[in-house]
């Protein structure tokens, strides 16, 4: 596997918001990780992104031990965040935040290629190139979290909710585009509430609940059960 | 009514004394906008310069240039040991101005307690040159501090801009736990930055010494016309602050020739409040 967690527990001081969590993503692999609002999917990602510090279990991440690698270090590794809510720098033109992207070295030496795949990717952006992110609409701003987490070359992209706030038309784009990107060979790990698209791209998914994770398998037969169905779909 | 040369007489002094502002604002600008740091130290440790400047000029002969060299190097290294005094703390913004109005307060004595409260004049060869442009005098000493200025406002916007460290530092400012997931080490460039400050700081000082008297009180009377200048400039913003500077030195060299010296003082935050109120566009 690319990516093994097993059993880590992350807390904000109090109880645990994550307790137990293992999750794996095998390469070119999209995988889902579904659950209500404050089941703990961000801090899940968050702390495989460096961004928390998980208290007990361990993530590795193509054989190398994340808890020894410094916060800053990790997108070396080759993991690159989307976070929940864009936080695009919203003061920064859209080319400066693209290049904040290609920052660590190895990415650096292929810019050139990453803003032809970014712009390739999302037109709309190349258009906008000098325009401060923080002026683009929702749909645009996704698009240049994605593309500025992809200028970094990723072998594992994190996704939070990324159709958050976004009109439905950009949605199913957006997921569109989550596929290509696998299909060049990248892993996912797609954190969603919007489950119907989530376990439609997913190869395998699992269910988050208070912190635990409660069901894992494929996408069809977490679906075929009814608990989960009617809980995620309303069906 | 004053007469047209007078007027030009001080616009060209506005302009010189504005970029001395600018040079004192760049570094507390840079620290308030980047590092969210309000360094009221700064006006001491730049006070502190200009002293260090003049004993090393008139008790050991030592050039100017060099005795700048030197506090820039220094002043680098306590910028950078300030910062980590900042980081060990974790100190915030408020508490920030509080810490460092306290070590503004210590530097004020310790000069005090050096050099006394007697005024201070560093006497060059060079203090009194000036070109002259018809009938109009632009000193070399103040003409110099604008230029370097100029240089290092210019120098600054362009390294922010154009560069991946500059363009690091902005993004830290504006989301940091996001920047360092992009691999950007936060702690390393905030100390570089926080010596960056402090060296302009030390830059602005070696021409305080040059152009002007010098005493311990005087620390206090740049606060105010520096703290306008930087929110004027806005705050991070290099060319802001060396813009910020020209307008307040301009509007008070104008206020001296046309109404009264003593109405210098009220100018720059009256020209704070009024562009706070009326936000044009360029602001």
């Amino acid at each position: 596997m690319l990516l093994e967690v097993r059993d880590i527990a992350v807390g904000y001081g109090g109880a645990p918001a994550i307790s137990d969590v293992s999750v794996d993503v095998g390469e070119a692999e999209i995988v889902s990780v579904i659950g209500p609002n404050g089941a703990g999917k961000s801090t899940l990602i968050n702390a495989i992104a460096g961004l928390l510090r998980w208290q007990s279990g361990a993530i590795h991440f193509g054989g190398v031990d994340l808890s020894a690698v410094a916060p800053h270090k990790v997108c070396s590794e080759g993991i690159a965040l989307v976070p929940e809510g864009r936080r695009l720098f919203p003061g920064m033109s859209v080319e400066d935040n693209l290049d904040i992207g290609c920052y660590r070295r190895e990415a650096r030496r292929l810019r050139a290629r990453g803003f032809e795949r970014a712009y390739t990717l999302f037109p709309v952006l190349a258009e906008r190139r000098q325009q401060l992110a923080g002026t683009l609409s929702g749909g645009q701003q996704q698009m240049v979290a994605i593309a500025r987490a992809l200028m970094s070359q990723p072998r594992l992209l994190l996704l939070d909710e990324p159709s958050l706030g976004l009109a439905p038309s950009i949605v199913g784009e957006m997921f569109r585009v989550i596929q290509m990107i696998q299909q060049e060979g990248m892993a996912i790990l797609l954190v969603e509430q919007n489950v119907g698209q989530a376990m439609e791209i997913a190869d395998r998914a699992y269910v988050l609940e208070e912190g635990h994770i409660v069901a894992t398998g494929k996408p069809q037969v977490l679906l075929a059960q009814s608990r989960i169905r009617e809980a995620y779909l309303g069906l | 009514m004053p007469s047209l040369s007078l007027l030009e007489q001080s616009l060209i002094t506005g302009v010189l004394t504005g970029g001395l502002y600018g040079l004192l604002a760049l570094g507390l600008s840079m620290s308030w906008g980047l590092l969210r740091l309000v360094n009221l130290g700064h006006f001491a440790i730049a006070l502190l310069g200009a002293y260090i400047t003049w004993w090393l000029g008139t008790a050991y002969g030592v050039a100017p240039w060099l005795a700048g060299a030197i506090i820039v190097v220094a002043f680098f290294i306590y910028g950078v040991a300030l910062h980590w005094v900042f980081m060990r703390f974790a100190v915030t913004e408020m508490a920030s101005m509080l810490i460092t109005f306290a070590l503004a307060v210590i530097v004020e004595s310790t000069l005090q307690f050096i050099w006394t409260a007697d005024f201070r004049r560093y006497e060059t060869p060079w203090g009194s040159e000036s070109w002259i442009v018809g009938s109009l005098y632009v000193p070399k000493l103040n003409l110099m501090a604008f230029l370097v200025a100029c240089l290092l406002a210019g120098g600054t916007w362009a390294w922010l801009r154009y560069t991946y460290v500059g363009r690091a530092l902005r993004a830290c400012a504006e989301d940091a736990p996001i920047a360092i997931a992009y691999g950007i080490n936060h702690r390393r460039l905030s100390f570089i930055l926080s010596g960056l400050c402090a060296a302009y700081a030390g830059v602005a000082g070696v021409f305080i010494a040059l152009v002007a008297t010098l005493a311990p009180s005087q620390i206090w009377s740049w606060v105010g016309v520096v703290f306008a200048v930087v929110i004027i400039g806005r705050l991070g913003n290099p060319v802001g602050a060396l813009a910020g500077g020209i307008l307040i030195g301009v509007c008070e060299a104008l206020t001296m020739a046309v109404i009264n010296p003593s109405w210098a003082a009220l100018v720059s935050f009256s020209v704070l409040i009024a562009l706070l109120l009326f936000k044009p566009r360029w602001v």
